[in-house]
């Protein structure tokens, strides 16, 4: 959270792209959360940041009423988006993580320690849901590929499945599980990226060997 | 075309204002003409014919005269844009007119909070009732395109008393098309 220097240029950028689609930092009407952020700033943003500039123009005009705006003043940090560090009061936080009484000794601040643990957890919580996307959803998927009869030269077989290349898709290890009556079908696993491949691709794609394959299964699928 | 398949589109609107307003209702709304130009029966006199007219009838009937605007400038833009509203979007036919109407509003808007720049007035109230089917129907790229209006569109949507029973328009928080901008 934060937009992180508000008097240098790259944070006024923040500010800038942050207020495009918004008129005020916080919800729909002018509050507290404007007045901090717009005190922050030390004089208007440069007319090509023209959200930013509308924005403080606009909290501007409510200068004479800002007392009576709504909201909690809440620490700088605290608003703007939330993939971008706290660099307000990063120093004094830390410092407050050590002296976190665990046992609440102190009564009369114990109220307002909680708070800010919540306040971190609130922006740790945040800033980790703004990163899951990021990290790709992978998955095991154990094939069963079965050939048309005894006949069927199993090593071809697998050499076309292996063939088979798509980004995100990954062959693992193989073997030849009997059937019956000599029959063997290929038990292949392969890990794939969720997003770029799905099994209907890859059962497309494995079928098309017509010459070998009779059909497939997925015998397992497991997320990793 | 798309203004005449509307059903009414004064009439409903002026009683969405109405009970924004705060005002009682049982008004009578009656339509005239081929353009269905909504008309009100008032008590004295002939009635009041035009959007606009009404709508400025029924604002100081609630005695809310800072939503025309409070300085002289202030005033003249508001009537501006009413009549924008009147002339140009509701007289918008083809996708083309209503593209320029978004292109016009999004040049507008670049600097503005509200129509008639810091405070929120009946021009905002109209443009939104008069541009809500336009924006329901707008792709996620359109609404970015146009971010302007749709950052202001969703601020007077959610102003308090304006949406009513019209449906919440949605915009996503985040952007997807990042050179659009």
């Amino acid at each position: 959270m934060g937009f992180g220097d508000l008097k240098s240029a790259a944070g006024l950028r923040v500010l800038n792209d942050f207020l495009a689609d918004r008129s005020y930092i916080e919800g729909y009407v002018p509050s507290q959360a404007d007045i901090a952020v717009f005190e922050a700033i030390s004089a208007p943003p440069p007319a090509d940041l023209f959200h930013a500039l509308r924005w403080y123009n606009h909290i501007k005009s409510y200068e004479k009423q800002k007392a009576s705006l709504p909201g909690v003043k809440k620490a700088l940090g605290k608003y703007g988006p939330a993939d971008v560090e706290d660099t307000t009061g990063a120093a004094t936080d830390s410092k407050d993580d050590d002296d976190i009484d665990l046992f609440g000794s102190d009564d009369e601040e114990e109220s307002e320690e909680a708070k800010k643990l919540r306040e971190e957890r609130l922006a740790q919580y945040e800033s980790k849901k703004s990163k899951k996307p990021a990290v790709v959803a992978k998955s095991s998927i154990l094939l069963d590929v079965k050939p048309w009869d005894d006949e069927t030269d199993m090593a071809k077989l697998e050499e076309c499945v292996r063939s088979i290349q798509a980004d995100g898709l990954v062959w693992g290890s193989s073997k030849l599980v009997p059937v019956g009556y000599g029959i063997k079908k290929l038990q292949i696993q392969c890990v794939v990226e969720d997003d770029k491949v799905g099994t209907d691709m890859l059962e497309e794609r494995i079928t098309a060997f017509e010459d070998y394959v009779q059909s497939m299964d997925v015998a397992a699928f497991n997320k990793i | 075309m798309a203004a005449a398949a509307r059903p009414g589109p004064g009439v409903e609107e002026l009683v969405l204002l109405e009970k924004l307003l705060g005002l009682p209702k049982g008004s009578k709304y009656g339509v005239q003409g081929e353009r269905k130009v909504p008309v009100l029966q008032t008590n004295n006199g002939p009635g009041l014919t035009g959007i606009m007219t009404i709508a400025g009838y029924l604002v100081k009937q609630a005695k809310k005269e800072q939503l025309l605007g409070s300085t002289a400038e202030e005033k003249a833009i508001v009537q501006q844009w009413l009549e924008y509203r009147v002339t140009q979007v509701d007289g918008s036919s083809s996708k083309e007119d209503t593209r320029i109407i978004l292109k016009d509003l999004n040049i507008h808007l670049e600097d503005k909070v509200y129509l008639a720049g810091n405070i929120f007035t009946l021009a905002d109230i109209l443009m939104y009732y008069g541009l809500h089917h336009v924006m329901v129907d707008l792709t996620v790229q359109e609404k970015e395109k146009y971010l302007n209006v749709s950052r202001w569109f969703n601020h007077i949507q959610h102003y308090p008393g304006v949406r009513q029973h019209l449906s919440n328009v949605v915009f996503i928080k985040n952007r997807l098309y990042t050179n659009a901008h």
